[in-house]
């Protein structure tokens, strides 16, 4: 039982993606569910573990609003450095749009306003006490004359009521700008952050794109040395020395095309045949058979269909063909072409390696 | 052994949580004991209706005596009481007056509980009505208080603590709800113990038959009850729908229950409405994975019934309770947002065996705790407990009528938020043995 179900969780890693599928040997160390005891060999705990730390893992670049938002936060205190800004700026801004965020679920604050009736000295929540005051107030009123306190206090009631409306007005005003003002700025860095993260993950894959093109240039150069060791030694080197077009650089316009032509209408050794073919399947995504097996168009030169495929295969390509490389380029293994074809206006349609290498 | 029990409210078709809870109950102790329903004539929560006949009846076995509903509930006047006891400083009389508002208030139930000398105990159901607070006043020496109690305003109300000290016993549902009223009311010495409710599964469930008659032709899940705020529901329909527009995954969510707020138009949200116990069994059972959005539960029944089936459950990690469940039982998964809450989807679809695993372990769980013997036992004992024992505990009598006036009690929500929180005990033997 055990087994099996050790069997059956063994690949619950399987399916993932991304730096999941590192070797096991990268991975943090980390206590695997099955491996804790439990019924049915589950732990509930773990496996939320599991997920949550594939969800910060997963989190990486791609992050939510909500975590842009906290990143905003924190870069806009650090934007409105309290030394170059007003002191209590950032606190004042927030404390207004919360109290804007406060103030539209709630009633005007402040006293609650109160109406004063000539019946209201003489009222009460108690019945028998009311009727009771009803009752003595022909009495009270052999005192003194209560109406005129009463008119008093009742217009006070209404300038309290029409103050109170003034203030909350101005307040509520006030509040929507303050709030208006935040949220700008709030959006502001909000837009920065973002563009900054994509910035930076722009950068990481320029830096890595980079690396992959040293790295293929180190390739062809050592692959050229190999070329060059192996090339016959009683090949003529006037030949090579009386052809210009045998060292084109990329930014050339005219000479990738007849560096192609050069690589293509010669006759490439068996060996290099190979080697670029195997090349080619890598690029294709085919495993070595598929490529080997995968038809050649009969003298065209070892490029993908699709012309607007990732840069970097077509710098390989051209590399290959002996047409991209800075330096100067070794000797060609075959004579070039006659002048005339090196000079005819259009390349052939079949070479569309000569095509990508123009800006 | 005689015994009475008092709930708000008592049918056949009545399918509350508590009511349900004392329905079977009921019925299944009825079987070793003398068992009679006192309850009222109301069928509905809200209003108090009296739509019932008063008298005795009699419901699937259980004889059950009715009384009339003094007066209905005024929604406008409870929800400003509840605002007062609630949000502000107040006194106990207008919790006093807070409970009554919120009813049912039945006073011929109270009469009788008076005269209820024939019973040698009372199982009084939720702690929040009327008819619980008044019944523990009225007999506390025989009192077996099941309090429903959630983490709630009601349960941060000063008049409910001298009830939790002075009942005779309390029969928990859950170790948090054990653990929250402890804190509230300082109870530990009372008799108590955490018990639940069992459910009826069907001995027959056809997954296939549910596909047909409501046409699920695809995998789903499923949600089961009161399609209600209250119950995490416009969350829940915020995380599928977000997680259905990101996913490529043909995933359905099916709705059991009535609705309370409007349900989102989106295709791969099916509401059936209100189904019939069969029905929902069959569905349960074809469901991928039962969610439970609640944020407040003090024992969700349906989650057990899932687990009966041998379905995981997917359940809201803020809800103390369930994440309690899930982690004791080793039987469901939880989320706190929508990002866990798609990983946890993915992972039961992806990873079937998690998914039989975690049925297994809740099938295991349910049959360990929850099965009837388990709970009728535990009930038994707890009678047999009190019969041996004298009453240590006395209930406190109410203050003095002005002590009782004195806005000097704290809001409810505060005392709330001083209150413990998270699951009472994640694993171990400790959390799965009775106190």
């Amino acid at each position: 039982m055990d087994q099996d179900q050790e069997r059956r969780r063994g690949h619950f890693h399987r399916g993932r993606r991304g730096p999941d599928r590192r070797p096991s040997d990268r991975r943090p160390p980390q206590p695997h569910a099955q491996e804790r005891p439990g019924r049915d060999q589950v732990d509930v705990e773990q496996i939320m573990r599991d997920i949550r730390a594939r969800i910060t893992r997963r989190g990486g670049l791609d992050l939510s609003d909500q975590q842009i938002e906290d990143l905003a936060v924190r870069r806009l205190e650090s934007i409105l450095d309290p030394r170059a800004m007003k002191p209590e700026f950032l606190n004042q801004l927030r404390r207004s749009a919360d109290e804007f965020v406060e103030r539209q679920g709630k009633t005007p604050s402040g006293e609650p306003a109160y109406a004063f009736e000539d019946t209201t000295i003489y009222d009460s929540h108690r019945g028998a006490l009311r009727f009771i005051r009803r009752l003595l107030n022909p009495l009270l009123k052999l005192f003194f004359n209560p109406n005129p306190l009463i008119r008093a206090l009742h217009l006070q009631a209404r300038l309290n009521v029409e103050a109170a409306e003034r203030d909350a007005e101005r307040d509520r005003r006030q509040a929507e700008w303050n709030a208006l003002h935040y949220k700008i700025v709030e959006r502001l860095v909000t837009e920065v952050s973002r563009v900054s993260i994509e910035l930076q993950s722009l950068s990481m894959r320029v830096e890595s794109l980079d690396a992959k093109v040293e790295f293929n240039e180190r390739r062809v150069r050592s692959i050229e040395g190999s070329v060059h060791r192996s090339r016959p030694l009683g090949r003529p080197a006037d030949a090579v020395a009386a052809s210009p077009a045998a060292s084109p650089t990329v930014e050339s316009e005219a000479a990738p095309a007849n560096a192609v032509t050069a690589t293509v209408e010669g006759q490439p050794s068996a060996g290099t045949r190979r080697r670029r073919r195997r090349r080619r399947g890598r690029r294709l995504g085919m495993t070595p058979g598929e490529a080997a097996a995968a038809p050649l168009p009969a003298g065209a030169p070892p490029a993908p269909a699709d012309a607007n495929a990732d840069p970097q295969p077509a710098v390989e390509r051209a590399q290959d063909a002996g047409a991209a490389s800075p330096r100067p380029a070794p000797p060609p293994l075959f004579p070039p072409p006659a002048p005339d074809e090196r000079a005819a206006p259009e390349p052939p349609a079949e070479q569309p390696g000569a095509d990508r290498t123009e800006p | 052994m005689k015994l009475a029990i008092v709930v708000q409210r008592y049918g056949a078709d009545i399918s509350g949580g508590a009511e349900l809870h004392a329905r079977y109950l009921a019925e299944r102790l009825s079987a070793r004991a003398e068992v009679r329903v006192l309850t009222t004539c109301a069928r509905d929560y809200l209003t108090w209706r009296n739509e019932f006949a008063p008298g005795p009846d009699e419901v699937n076995g259980v004889p059950v005596e009715r009384f009339l509903v003094s007066r209905e509930r005024d929604l406008h006047d409870f929800g400003l009481r509840s605002q007062r006891v609630f949000g502000r400083t107040h006194s106990l009389q207008d919790e006093l007056e807070w409970l009554g508002s919120q009813g049912p208030v039945s006073r011929k139930l109270m009469f009788r509980l008076h005269r209820a000398t024939e019973f040698d105990f009372v199982l009084l159901f939720s702690v929040r009505y009327y008819q619980a607070y008044y019944g523990a006043r009225i007999v506390p020496e025989r009192a077996v208080l099941v309090p429903t109690a959630e983490r709630e305003g009601a349960l941060g109300l000063a008049i409910f603590q001298p009830i939790f000290r002075g009942v005779r016993a309390i029969m928990y549902n859950s170790f948090e709800e054990r653990a929250l009223i402890n804190a509230v009311a300082g109870n530990q010495e009372v008799p108590g113990t955490v018990v639940g409710v069992g459910s009826v599964i069907p001995t027959v469930v056809e997954a296939a038959r549910a596909r047909q008659k409501f046409g699920l032709s695809g995998p789903f899940v499923l949600y089961v009850g009161r399609i209600d705020a209250n119950k995490g529901c416009p969350e829940l329909f915020d995380f599928f729908t977000g997680y259905a527009e990101q996913s490529p995954r043909q995933l359905d969510l099916v709705l059991i229950g009535a609705p309370m707020l409007p349900i989102p138009k989106h295709p791969r949200i099916q509401h059936l409405g209100y189904v019939s116990d069969q029905d929902k069994f069959d569905v349960l059972a074809a469901a991928e994975a039962l969610i439970m959005p609640s944020y407040y539960e003090s024992l969700s029944m349906v989650a057990l019934e899932a687990w009966a089936l041998g379905r995981p459950v997917v359940a809201n990690a803020h809800c103390d309770v369930l994440l309690g469940q899930c982690l004791r039982s080793n039987a469901g998964l939880y989320y706190e947002d929508a990002s866990e809450f798609g990983a946890v989807l993915d992972l039961l679809l992806d990873d079937r065996s998690l998914a039989e695993a975690l049925g297994r372990n809740g099938r295991e769980y349910f049959a360990r705790h929850y099965s009837w013997p388990v709970i009728e036992g535990k009930y038994f004992e707890m009678f047999a407990r009190l019969a041996s024992e004298p009453a240590l505990q006395r209930m406190e009598p109410l203050p003095g009528w002005f002590a009782r006036r004195r806005p000097t009690v704290p809001a409810a929500i505060d005392v709330l938020a001083e209150l413990p929180s998270g699951p009472a005990a994640a694993y171990g033997a400790a959390a799965e043995v009775p106190a």
